[in-house]
């Protein structure tokens, strides 16, 4: 083998370490799950090296020559040893499925017993190529609405209700929980308790059209007091624009094409079916983990959303440079 | 004992099945172009230019821009006014049976819309007045029930300023 071809074989271990793998849990429910795979990775992987190692040994006895014309059949083992091995056998196989299914009982029931210590509740909704994501104020019950960035605070279980807007989705992080469907007509929930603090990142993970691949989102797992300073800025109505050029693009944000989508609390823009932008700015990424949130990035996607994500909803909106430079001094500044 | 000869597959008890089948999925295969979808930043960025410009053709032929023109058409809220329900001069097909209008007329009616709630010039890209022009011109071959469906379809989908969930 060539060594580009030890380096394609290797490729597939990136996903054993980084921010998107099920392999290094954070989380109660990843590391639940860890451990039935690691499971039922000794069971498979004891069961195949013993079929390998009678395989071999029988060809080893073949090999050695049995006298011709006593060739074994069915009828008449050769091996008076090989019936009562076979019951053995027999037995291995049923104790190693009891085995699995006794541990993925068992971890369902941990799973659900999760619910009990719920103490946050977040909708979590997918669009075609993005997720809206919405908090449960728990002082006083109101919704706080953000996207593509899902915050959560470390040793606290939170319920994520699912819902879809268009088609089918899957809400997968795999290094702090599972995978879920999210499927239009159906309440899905899944609970998730992260044990570890850090960025990770989210992806659907059911084929949901031309951008499935970029809808991705990031997972922020904080302290707690991190995480209610930054919920209590997310329920704060958008900045005021710090200069004239700001101040020229809030004038086009909420009286032009940008309104017809997307809400901007605090001032008039108020369309709801793109994602809320009233603190785009305090965001690390823009269009659902499609690009580093930076001015250049922001102008670019503004400029002509479709070379950056094609077949995205979001339409490149015509504005003259300096316009288009204000737009995004204002967006800039919506932390 | 030599191996009989594998049969070819016309040989087969089961043939007249398989011959139905492939010649009557044959009529669909046309429809696959119908839904192919242009992508990228080279999508429309002037309005029709007159009755023959060949881009109407081209969004009126295509389902996937249609469907594209039905999704704004609610996520703008011009179901409020223009839904199924609709009536009377909101009654978008009626209208359209009546006067039969261009594509450029309906492409200019969206584009500077003056309605109740508010005006529309300058708010939509161009390439969605394309593609709402063309699901509005689309409306008059479309069965009550066919809109109905739509209408369904778009049960969860946010309405211009006020989006009550997902379905659940």
């Amino acid at each position: 083998m060539t060594q580009k071809g030890h380096l394609a074989f290797l490729l597939p271990l990136a996903s054993c370490a980084g921010a998107q793998t099920p392999l290094a849990p954070a989380g109660d429910q990843a590391a639940g799950q860890y451990s039935l795979l690691l499971l039922m990775l000794w069971v498979c992987g004891i069961l195949y090296m013993l079929v390998l190692g009678f395989l071999a040994m029988g060809l080893w006895r073949l090999r050695r020559g049995a006298p011709a014309g006593n060739e074994p059949t069915l009828e008449t083992p050769s091996d008076a040893v090989l019936g009562k091995t076979l019951w053995i056998w027999a037995a291995i196989i049923v104790v190693g499925l009891l085995l699995l299914a006794g541990a993925s009982f068992l971890l369902e029931r941990r799973l659900a017993a999760a619910e009990a210590r719920e103490a946050l509740l977040v909708r979590v909704s997918g669009h075609q190529w993005w997720w809206r994501i919405a908090y449960r104020d728990p002082r006083n019950g109101s919704w706080i609405e953000t996207a593509n960035e899902l915050h959560l605070p470390v040793g606290t279980t939170a319920r994520i209700e699912l819902g879809s807007a268009d088609v089918i989705h899957s809400f997968w992080v795999p290094n702090v929980a599972g995978k879920m469907d999210v499927i239009p007509g159906r309440a899905n929930a899944i609970d998730v308790t992260p044990r570890r603090i850090g960025w990770f990142r989210g992806q659907c993970a059911e084929f949901c059209g031309l951008q499935h691949a970029k809808m991705a989102f990031d997972v922020k797992v904080e302290t707690p007091a991190q995480f209610a300073g930054w919920l209590a800025l997310q329920a704060r109505p958008a900045p005021a624009p710090e200069d004239a050029a700001a101040l020229r693009g809030m004038e086009i944000v909420t009286r032009g094409a940008c309104a017809m989508c997307h809400s901007v609390r605090g001032t008039s823009a108020r369309g709801r079916p793109g994602p809320d932008l009233t603190h785009v700015a305090s965001r690390r990424m823009i269009a659902a983990g499609t690009l580093a949130m930076n001015r250049g990035n922001l102008q670019g996607w503004i400029a002509q959303p479709q070379a950056l994500k094609p077949g995205t909803l979001m339409l490149p909106v015509t504005l003259e440079p300096r316009d288009a430079n204000a737009v995004a001094q204002y967006l800039g500044q919506l932390k | 004992m030599a191996e009989p000869m594998e049969r070819h597959w016309l040989q087969m008890p089961c043939r007249h099945i398989l011959l139905a089948c492939m010649l009557f999925s044959m009529p669909t295969l046309p429809a696959c172009s119908r839904e192919s979808r242009s992508l990228g930043p080279g999508q429309p960025q002037t309005p029709p230019s007159g009755f023959a410009d060949p881009r109407i053709t081209y969004f009126e032929d295509n389902l996937y821009q249609t469907a594209q023109g039905g999704r704004y058409f609610s996520w703008y809220g011009c179901a409020a006014c223009h839904g199924t329900e609709a009536r009377g001069e909101r009654d978008l097909i009626a209208v359209q049976l009546r006067h039969s209008p261009s594509f450029v007329d309906v492409y200019a009616s969206i584009a500077h819309h003056r309605g109740v709630s508010f005006g529309h010039d300058g708010m939509i890209p161009t390439e969605q007045l394309w593609q709402l022009a063309a699901y509005v011109r689309s409306l008059r071959a479309l069965k009550r029930e066919q809109r109905r469906r739509q209408d369904l379809d778009q049960a969860g989908e946010p309405q211009a300023m006020s989006w009550s969930g997902t379905v659940r």
